[in-house]
């Protein structure tokens, strides 16, 4: 309902309710009509609230599914930081193997290698886990505080809605 | 145009914090408080686990994110779990959530539409990355009550259309605990 709309209601309202000086004029049939179509897409207007409902139980899915993977980004650091001790080890021992494991040193070099590349993608992983997480948060608090505002705003037009309606439904005398 | 936010109402959102962090940080009218900004990037400092509560204000011109990070030793654990009966964050949960209750009352008489969400908790590894939603303002605050108990804030402001308020001085004296802002 645009602002030019409830505008001409409110001016038919005045003349109904005013005439031209002339006493007890009644109500106008059309603005009553309309008054009451502005209540009724008022009132739909709350079913909104069905929006923010599903889009903060996504939000909530959202979150959970951060939370998995946090824990799986975890357990990858662990596993790597083990990497790289087996990898060392694996090294240690195959210095102390001498000639014979020259060909094992350098897999051992490589394991270790790709462990400390593995290491930095885990703690890149982990800081983006967080950015997300931050990110997620910010989101999911903006729909939930949105919804509220939005729902408040959409109770205040409710009631000077019906407000309206009171005055146009009802006799007046100019 | 430039959205942004004007220095008064930088000003004034220091304002409505130190206001709001009187009356709902504190538990007692006759503890001290003070509240600093802080300079310090918190990246340096924090350590994995320690817990920050999130709570977003929101109005149809910008969104206000307000972060709330207590030290979880001795002290905070005495002042705000006083019955010992819920864990730290719990206590602290409600205590930041009336805290952005007195903040948003504040704001309330310069902006017709807002409202609050309800706080969250996260790593307080994730200050880190608070760049990262394109902040137009972003404020850091120390509060120290009773020169033990250390509360951390960052408020965080992301604009869609330029804010300018201004909040009138206090008229009435603090009662009971001194308060400074710095």
């Amino acid at each position: 309902m645009s602002v030019s709309r409830l505008q001409s209601i409110a001016d038919r309202t005045r003349r109904s309710t005013a005439g031209n000086g002339q006493t007890a004029v009644g109500p106008d049939p059309e603005a009553i009509r309309q008054t009451q179509k502005l209540m009724e897409e008022a009132a739909s207007l709350k079913s909104v609230a069905t929006a923010f409902e599903r889009w903060h139980e996504d939000m909530i899915t959202l979150t959970k599914q951060n939370r998995v993977m946090h824990d799986m980004g975890e357990d990858l650091a662990t596993i790597v930081r083990q990497l790289i001790m087996l990898s060392l080890n694996a090294a240690v021992e195959a210095a102390r193997a001498g000639q014979s494991a020259r060909g094992f040193v350098v897999v051992a070099a490589e394991v270790r290698s790709l462990a400390l590349r593995a290491q930095t993608l885990s703690g890149e992983l982990g800081k983006n886990l967080r950015k997300n997480d931050l990110v997620t948060t910010a989101t999911f608090q903006d729909i939930q505080a949105g919804g509220k505002m939005m729902m408040a705003a959409l109770s205040g037009l409710e009631g000077l809605v019906k407000k309206l309606n009171e005055c146009v439904s009802s006799d007046r005398t100019g | 145009m430039t959205v942004q936010v004007s220095e008064r109402a930088k000003l004034g959102l220091a304002e409505a914090f130190r206001r709001a962090a009187r009356d709902a940080l504190v538990r007692d009218s006759n503890d001290t408080c003070t509240v600093e900004p802080l300079k310090a990037e918190p990246s340096e400092t924090l350590q994995e686990g320690v817990t920050l509560f999130v709570i977003t204000i929101s109005s149809f011109a910008f969104r206000l994110l307000a972060l709330f990070q207590v030290d979880a030793d001795s002290a905070a654990r005495e002042y705000y779990q006083r019955a010992r009966i819920e864990p730290l964050d719990e206590a602290f949960a409600e205590v930041t959530n009336l805290c952005c209750g007195a903040l948003n009352r504040e704001l309330s008489s310069h902006f017709e539409h807002l409202a609050m969400s309800t706080p969250f908790r996260l790593s307080a590894k994730c200050l880190a990355y608070l760049e990262d939603l394109r902040p137009h303002y972003l404020a850091r605050y120390l509060v120290t009550i009773n020169a033990s108990v250390r509360v951390q804030c960052a408020l965080c402001v992301c604009c869609s259309a330029s804010v300018d308020f201004a909040i009138a001085e206090q008229s009435t004296p603090v009662q009971g605990g001194e308060l400074e802002m710095f």
